[in-house]
């Protein structure tokens, strides 16, 4: 979920022996970590908030030690959640600014290809699905819906919990504005993230009970080769095959800069 | 019901005389085989309107009738029991009582008048009901005291009293009204007054301080008679009372949808207001009749005026609080901490503290450093609109949108998915 810095401590030689790949780092381990606790946290205590009526978000409010307490909870993880965005950004200036990586979760036009593609082998009018980078287009979506939404759910909190504060240089009804931004926004976040995360890393067929990836670091060369089958031409200098690998390939191919590059062009 | 001292005279004498050979002979016409000794006595209190024998003489009732009654039907009791010669009546009573210089000196020094009203007597909601023994009543005790001992012409006793002062004779005598009203009567042990009572303060209000005693009528005919009663001693909440929006409405156009003081405050079971629990369930007190549509239409008021403080911070708060501990003070906005408690007037009011020109003070009072743009922060009841908060409005509709269309579209997208896998493997 960040700025792609290439697995540079492994030796590119010794890629293809490998069956697994080192996908992410300990602190981007611990940073998903840190999201994911946030996350559940703000959305039980926040959701029953929004929802309070409701019988089950009662119970959980009573139970969690009444409404002073709920958002005691709520607002001791928003400082969290706001620390590990800022800290997330701090380290994307490093990355962009100082290191130069390659911004691999960087939107592009064949994303928006990849979607066509993808939706085209689905409906049988192509004979295979595109081929992904680093990050595939999904991947890319629920990035930039956690750094958007997770600013505007940062920036409507900090209205809802210092109101007068913006009321010395703001209208009031920014006030309300921003509750109805905050709990709608954090609805669909929500939304977004049992409906369509929890698929893809824990339902989704071949996948399922769970895509150990995050916790790991780790991506088996199966998957990488099917998954990511651009980036894995591009580590190993592998030629992707014009069908989508049914197994991994058991040797790299020669020439693996000039097939990733000619994959790319037939996919787009 | 027996005297100590009885005044004999010859017409009495003759009168008893007679009344036995009567007795004596109407036992034998009617029940021969009965043992003759005893004779029923004569019902003491007028029986019309009262043919409810067993209310008060079943066997749970205020004078149960004795053991080996049990057999007999309501409508029997008047077979045996005579009702012409009604015994004790009111009116014995104030053939003394009448008299105006009738009265008896306390220990403490206090001179307790004895008369009583006859006409106001009959006219109260007791009248022709009661008589006067039904509370007072002196079985058994037999003497007179205080200084102004009287000779008790009647054969009725008069029985010792021990208080120092009138309002100890009141708290001696006031519960004799729970023989009847003991509903009301519990009720009044949980009341604030009652604490008040219990503390020792002799001042706090009993049954008669509100109902009256031998002047008893129904409490709240006209409605702005209750307020009244309430005004006796709380008199500057009256005075704010009756200039508010309810009291003016109450007063000059009896009105009868207005809340009265008991309205809000309950009767006999009078909680104290100044707790965090009153706090709490204040916002019931005022929603009960603010959103009723019928009662609201007629003023066009909105009813959706609760809906939208419980959706909003304060609401919220003070509504999970109450299903939680109510003895905790929450300090977000109830209703009275705008609108005031007993002096509310209309919100269109110039005086009113929540119009626009005066609620930023209002605000000030929680949020101290609130600016003049700081009041529209709260909708003031409105729900948002294109014309009342667009920004507002415009954000909800467009997650209304928004958040559906991408439900639809995630869905879409894993049918899709799945679709795509299961025919792969085929």
């Amino acid at each position: 979920m960040t700025v792609s810095e290439l697995p540079a401590t492994e030796t590119p030689a010794k890629d293809s022996e490998r069956d697994y790949f080192v996908r992410f780092k300990t602190s981007q381990r611990i940073e998903h970590i840190v999201l994911m606790v946030t996350f559940i946290l703000l959305a039980v205590t926040g959701l029953a908030q929004k929802f309070y009526t409701a019988g089950w978000a009662e119970w959980l409010i009573l139970h969690m030690g009444g409404i002073s307490v709920t958002r005691l909870i709520h607002r001791i993880f928003a400082g969290v959640f706001t620390l590990s965005i800022l800290y997330h950004f701090a380290y994307l200036f490093r990355a962009v600014f100082i290191k130069h990586s390659k911004l691999t979760m960087m939107p592009t036009v064949r994303d928006l290809r990849d979607v066509v593609n993808e939706l085209r082998y689905s409906f049988g009018l192509a004979d295979r699905p595109p081929r992904f980078g680093r990050f595939d287009y999904r991947q890319k979506f629920e990035y930039w819906g956690i750094i958007f939404g997770g600013l505007i759910i940062i920036i409507s909190g900090a209205i809802l919990m210092f109101p007068t504060a913006i009321t010395l240089v703001l209208p009031g009804q920014v006030v309300p504005a921003a509750k109805e931004f905050h709990g709608n926004e954090a609805t669909l976040a929500v939304i977004v993230i049992v409906i369509w995360h929890l698929y893809d890393v824990m339902f989704r067929p071949g996948i399922f009970p769970a895509d150990t990836t995050i916790f790991t670091g780790k991506l088996s060369r199966k998957r990488m080769a099917e998954e990511h089958a651009l980036e894995y031409a591009e580590l190993t200098g592998a030629t992707p095959d014009d069908e989508r690998p049914a197994s991994p390939p058991e040797a790299p191919g020669p020439a693996g800069q000039i097939a990733a590059g000619k994959s790319a062009e037939t996919t787009g | 019901m027996h005297i100590a001292r009885i005044q004999l005279s010859a017409s009495a004498l003759w009168g008893a005389v007679l009344v036995g050979l009567i007795t004596v002979a109407a036992i034998v016409i009617t029940n021969s085989s009965r043992a003759a000794a005893q004779s029923p006595p004569p019902i003491p209190h007028p029986v019309a309107g009262q043919e409810q024998c067993l209310v008060c003489h079943g066997s749970q009732g205020l004078k149960p009738f004795p053991a080996g009654h049990a057999a007999f039907d309501e409508k029997s009791c008047v077979t045996c029991h005579s009702t012409a010669s009604a015994g004790v009546k009111a009116q014995d009573c104030i053939n003394c009582h009448a008299e105006k210089p009738l009265s008896m000196n306390l220990t403490g020094g206090e001179k307790l008048s004895l008369y009583v009203d006859g006409a106001e007597y009959e006219t109260s909601i007791h009248g022709g009901k009661l008589i006067c023994t039904d509370c007072h009543n002196y079985s058994g005790a037999s003497t007179t005291s205080g200084a102004g001992t009287l000779a008790i012409a009647s054969e009725y006793a008069h029985p010792s009293r021990d208080v120092a002062n009138k309002r100890e004779y009141s708290l001696a005598l006031y519960e004799v009204c729970k023989r009847c009203h003991f509903d009301n009567y519990t009720k009044t042990l949980d009341s604030v007054h009652y604490q008040v009572l219990a503390r020792g303060d002799q001042s706090a209000p009993i049954c008669t301080d509100c109902h009256g005693a031998h002047n008893v009528s129904a409490p709240s005919q006209p409605r702005s008679k209750t307020s009244q009663t309430c005004a006796g001693c709380h008199q500057s909440l009256y005075e704010q009372y009756a200039t508010s929006v309810h009291g003016t409405a109450l007063i000059h156009d009896n009105n009868s949808d207005v809340p009265v003081c008991t309205d809000c405050h309950k009767s006999h079971t009078i909680e104290d207001p100044r707790t965090a629990a009153f706090r709490l369930e204040s916002v019931q007190i005022c929603s009960g009749c603010h959103s009723n549509e019928t009662i609201m239409q007629k003023y066009g008021i909105s009813t959706r005026v609760v809906k939208t403080y419980l959706e909003d911070f304060h609401g919220a708060t003070v509504a999970l609080q109450t299903k939680d501990n109510k003895d905790i003070w929450v300090n977000e906005a109830v209703c009275t901490d705008c609108h005031g408690v007993h002096n509310i007037v209309a919100v269109d009011s110039p005086s009113s503290p929540v119009i626009k020109a005066n609620l930023v003070n209002v605000c000030r009072n929680c949020h101290a450093d609130a600016t003049e743009n700081f009041p529209s922060a709260w909708l003031s009841h409105y729900e948002p609109t294109v014309h009342k908060a667009p920004l507002v409005y415009f954000i909800r509709r467009f997650y209304w949108v928004l958040i559906p269309f991408i439900v639809v579209g995630l869905l879409a997208h894993i049918v899709i998915d799945l679709w795509r896998t299961i025919t792969n493997r085929k």
